[in-house]
């Protein structure tokens, strides 16, 4: 009797808390494919993933995983970043004394100044290189013209957020930089001036310049950016996953049925042409997103955060004397991003402060709908597209030279130095 | 009420709602043009564009004298004093003074002794800036009355 009653009572708990878990788990840990694809599509997180995947995107040598690992880096930035907050106060002497604190007097704190530091230097670099790898295999091309815009417009905001960071230590490297950066801005025409004051609350940087760039850098850009991601990635599952290669069968096309690949999984029926048919041609070519993408991310996350760590533990971001406005330092150097543009600027400041990267923007975000030829997507340097290659990688060329230029060869006075000199 | 003994005259159901999004219209182009005026400050508290910097005196005569804090040099010429700004018209980083001129360290732009463009990306020469005598005598410099490279102060 006794033991009846506790096996009931024990019965009843379990199932208390089967149900408490069911409540937030409808489906538990899935055991099998079904249940992994169900997670995947009723999971608020799991689901930008779609359920099934081409092996054709899921090769590393093809993506090169760089969006994700921009992701990542974002991810690392955003934590590292808000703890960087709680140690950081936005006022030009404060300010300084923070670093200075973080550097030294805080527990982690030059481990997570470092990590926010060499991470955004690296989301710059992988962005960039991610807008490198899917011009070259074509995979702006319809249906995702309009998401080569938004990731445009990412790797402006990346830039953009980068800038308005740089300013935070106040320390000299800070000061002149942003000097440099808001003054190559005020050769914008017409507006150039107001732009300037705009940017700075003043005529020069001062504590409102401060408050103004760490507003910017902590909440307007990082909500931007967080609606921009998330429209970034709802098209990449609409639009599907970049470049399966074009094997349209044009008598399903003609029909207007859904091809093939729809209609073996019902879990992909739910979704209608483009979605389905963009990622699933061939049944075959496809595997269960859970465990086949998942966990291919979670190994890239891994290597991207441990890579990182070991920099940051090595190698020190940099931190100055305290900003003076009356000290140039020489050679005064942007960020090196800009290095390039301040190399162009050196030569000519309406040149390279507003015509370069006036049109570069432009033409990069009118590329898509310019080159309208559908032929040549979804793979690496496609025959067909030799001419558009060619002149692209003539461009990065071009930008990366000069930013090297920018970055190691000028000394004192913008004057040509040996970088071993 | 029947259609045909509806009133014409006045606003009917369309134009109200015509008004009404006009209304909502307006309204939101008022708030954006506001929240965007918010962002440009009205009062600086930057150091003032007119001030002192001292009696002539303290300027030897064929000297160039840089002040830091005010980013100016002050000469005291055979024919009188007069002011240059160090901040470089390219980018705004101050200028040296170098055997020929100015010098600017970011990007290279030279100039001669009256700020007039030599060499490099600068577009155009450094700043002149008026001086006058104050009541007490003192060297007064104003930032907001930009002058020709022939000015010179008699004191």
């Amino acid at each position: 009797m006794a033991d009846q009653v506790k096996a009931t009572i024990g019965q009843r708990v379990a199932q208390w808390f089967v149900a408490v878990r069911q409540s937030v788990w409808r489906i538990g840990w899935p055991r099998t494919d079904k249940d992994r694809a169900a997670s995947m599509i009723s999971s608020l997180f799991l689901h930008i993933h779609p359920a099934r995947v081409s092996r054709h995107s899921l090769k590393a040598s093809y993506t090169l995983g760089l969006g994700l690992i921009s992701a990542v880096l974002l991810g690392i930035l955003t934590l590292t970043g808000l703890a960087l907050m709680l140690n950081y106060v936005p006022y030009p002497s404060e300010a300084y004394r923070s670093m200075k604190d973080l550097q030294f007097a805080v527990t982690y704190g030059v481990v997570l100044r470092n990590l926010h530091r060499w991470s955004a230097h690296a989301m710059v670099f992988v962005v960039f290189l991610h807008m490198c790898r899917v011009f070259l295999t074509g995979s702006y091309k319809a249906p995702r013209e309009f998401n080569w815009v938004v990731g445009v417009a990412l790797l402006l905001l990346t830039l953009g957020l980068s800038f308005t960071g740089y300013l935070l230590p106040w320390d000299q490297l800070a000061f002149w930089a942003i000097t440099v950066g808001t003054n190559i801005a005020a050769y914008t025409p017409i507006i150039g001036d107001r732009l300037k004051f705009l940017l700075l609350a003043g005529h020069a940087i001062g504590s409102m310049t401060l408050l103004r760039f760490y507003v910017l850098h902590c909440v307007i850009l990082p909500l931007a950016m967080l609606v921009l991601v998330s429209l970034h990635v709802w098209r990449v599952r609409k639009d599907g996953l970049s470049g399966a290669p074009a094997t349209t069968d044009t008598v399903e096309e003609a029909a207007g049925g859904f091809p093939a690949s729809t209609k073996t999984y019902g879990l992909m029926a739910l979704t209608r042409r483009p979605t389905a048919s963009v990622e699933a041609r061939d049944p075959n070519d496809e595997v269960f997103a859970w465990p086949y993408l998942l966990y291919r991310e979670a190994l890239v996350a891994l290597a991207v955060v441990i890579v990182l760590h070991l920099v940051s533990l090595v190698f020190m971001a940099p931190l100055e004397e305290l900003a003076d406005p009356t000290r140039t330092p020489n050679p005064a150097k942007a960020p090196w991003y800009f290095l390039g543009l301040q190399e162009l600027v050196h030569y000519s400041a309406l040149v390279g402060g507003v015509v370069v990267p006036t049109l570069l923007v432009v033409v990069l975000l009118a590329l898509p709908y310019v080159d309208r030829d559908p032929r040549g997507s979804g793979q690496w340097f496609a025959p067909e597209r030799r001419v558009a290659n060619a002149i692209f990688t003539t461009v990065v060329v071009l930008f990366t030279v000069f930013t090297v230029v920018g970055t190691f060869f000028r000394g004192p006075n913008w004057a040509w130095v040996w970088p071993w000199q | 009420m029947s259609p045909s003994t509806r009133p014409t005259e006045g606003l009917d159901r369309r134009g109200f709602f015509w008004v009404g999004w006009a209304s909502i219209a307006a309204a939101s182009a008022g708030f954006l043009v506001s929240t965007f005026r918010f962002l440009v400050p009205n009062v600086l508290y930057e150091p003032p564009s007119r001030f002192s910097i001292g009696l002539p005196t303290q300027f030897p005569p064929d000297s160039a004298t840089f002040l830091e804090d005010h980013r100016l040099f002050v000469f005291n010429g055979a024919e009188g004093f007069y002011a240059i700004s160090s901040t470089c018209t390219h980018l705004g980083c101050n200028v040296k003074r170098s055997s020929q001129g100015f010098e600017c360290p970011c990007h290279g732009s030279r100039f001669d002794d009256n700020g007039q463009v030599v060499r490099g990306p600068a577009p155009s020469p450094l700043s002149w800036y008026a001086l006058t005598l104050s009541s007490r005598g003192d060297l007064v410099v104003d930032l907001d009355r930009a002058v020709g490279p022939d000015f010179r102060l008699r004191a």
